[in-house]
């Protein structure tokens, strides 16, 4: 039986390179993979768009300005009319597009196999970093950050539009009993409203949390799944195991690039702008 | 009879897929939900497709999300364990 002495750590790809930075820099303010990755999806994004607009918009689109106008179309009518209401669409829908294709851009270029890795190895005498799929999406700190941006703009808007006292008091539902005439069952309706004060604190809170990690282990968990099922032979130490890895790993990566690529940037979006559009339009 | 060999690593291997197979059992019946009364609603109004697509992916992608809950939990219990 032939023992693949390869030494592959898939967890290790996701946590190893904070300690590898390509440059260092004091503050902590390192240039390393995730940082590339987000250069890399930035430049994609912007430079793509300005191409395509500059050279010249044609009333017979080409494929690229089809493609572009899809997107637009798709920001616009799914994700910010979801959420924004008409007052709000002049300032919050370009962030909102940005969004989706600032991400969609990341978790894109995440699953093209780059030479960026930590480890190197040797060919024709050459020594080459070696070739990993990673995406900074795949990385807390990226998702946190866009989701803080989302977070403050939702309570500045929110604040701005209604006033602090309205738009606090527009966190707690309806119809609550007044505790005005103070009797004793009213004290006690008065505790449940502070206990209601409270979930909904802990409810806004939580945004933070959910928005945040669903796309962070989204990103981690499939590639982490692809790099699994790519490199169960050597994780195994067999070549039996191949058939069904390779294919397995194939599916997989087809999945997570076409479906949950987009589809994480359009949930990001989407609900960043029923958040802001909440908050400029409390319903209740 | 006393356990022999890597008792720690092994517990450890087990609560990582016990804790994510566990967490998926959930998410996996309401995924399924979400699509099968999406295709029930297109089946009774098929007109409406456009807007229950849009909300369709937004719900899976809400209850998928529940999911990795499980699964960061379960990193996190490995690590420190």
């Amino acid at each position: 039986m032939i023992l693949l002495k390869v030494d592959f750590n898939p967890v290790a790809e996701f946590t190893d390179f904070v300690h590898h930075p390509y440059l260092k820099l004091p503050l902590g303010m390192d240039v390393n993979k995730a940082v590339v990755y987000m250069w890399m999806a930035a430049a994609l994004a912007t430079i793509a768009t300005l191409v395509i607009v500059r050279r010249g918009l044609r009333l017979r689109p080409d494929g690229a300005q089809t493609t572009a106008e899809i997107v637009y179309d798709m920001c616009e009518t799914q994700i910010a009319r979801a959420g924004l209401p008409e007052q709000g669409m002049r300032i919050w829908f370009p962030y909102v597009a940005t969004l989706f294709v600032f991400i969609w851009a990341m978790n894109l270029i995440g699953f093209i196999p780059l030479p960026l890795g930590d480890r190197y190895f040797h060919l024709f005498g050459l020594r080459i970093r070696e070739f990993q799929i990673y995406a900074a999406t795949a990385n807390l700190s990226v998702t946190l950050a866009l989701t803080l941006v989302t977070f403050f703009a939702t309570h500045i808007e929110g604040i701005r539009y209604n006033g602090p006292i309205a738009y606090f008091k527009s966190w707690m539902p309806s119809g609550l009993p007044a505790v005005r005439p103070f009797t004793p069952l009213s004290i006690a309706k008065g505790g449940l409203i502070g206990l209601i004060a409270v979930i909904e604190i802990l409810s806004q809170l939580v945004r933070i949390v959910s928005l945040s990690f669903r796309l962070f282990f989204n990103l981690l968990a499939g590639h982490l799944v692809i790099a699994v099922f790519l490199g169960l032979a050597s994780l195994l130490g067999t070549y039996f195991i191949l058939p069904v890895g390779i294919p397995m790993g194939v599916a997989l990566y087809l999945l997570e690039c076409t479906l949950i690529a987009g589809l994480q940037a359009f949930i990001f979006a989407t609900l960043s702008a029923i958040y802001i559009g909440g908050a400029i339009h409390p319903d209740h | 009879m006393a356990l022999q060999g890597n008792v720690h690593d092994s517990a450890r291997a087990l609560e990582l897929g016990l804790a994510t197979g566990l967490g998926a059992i959930g998410p996996g019946i309401g995924v399924g939900f979400i699509f099968g009364k999406t295709i029930e609603a297109v089946g009774r109004q098929p007109e409406l497709r456009g807007q229950l697509t849009g909300l369709m992916w937004l719900g899976f992608a809400l209850t998928e999300a529940i999911v990795f809950y499980a699964l960061g939990m379960a990193f996190v219990a490995y690590a420190i364990a």
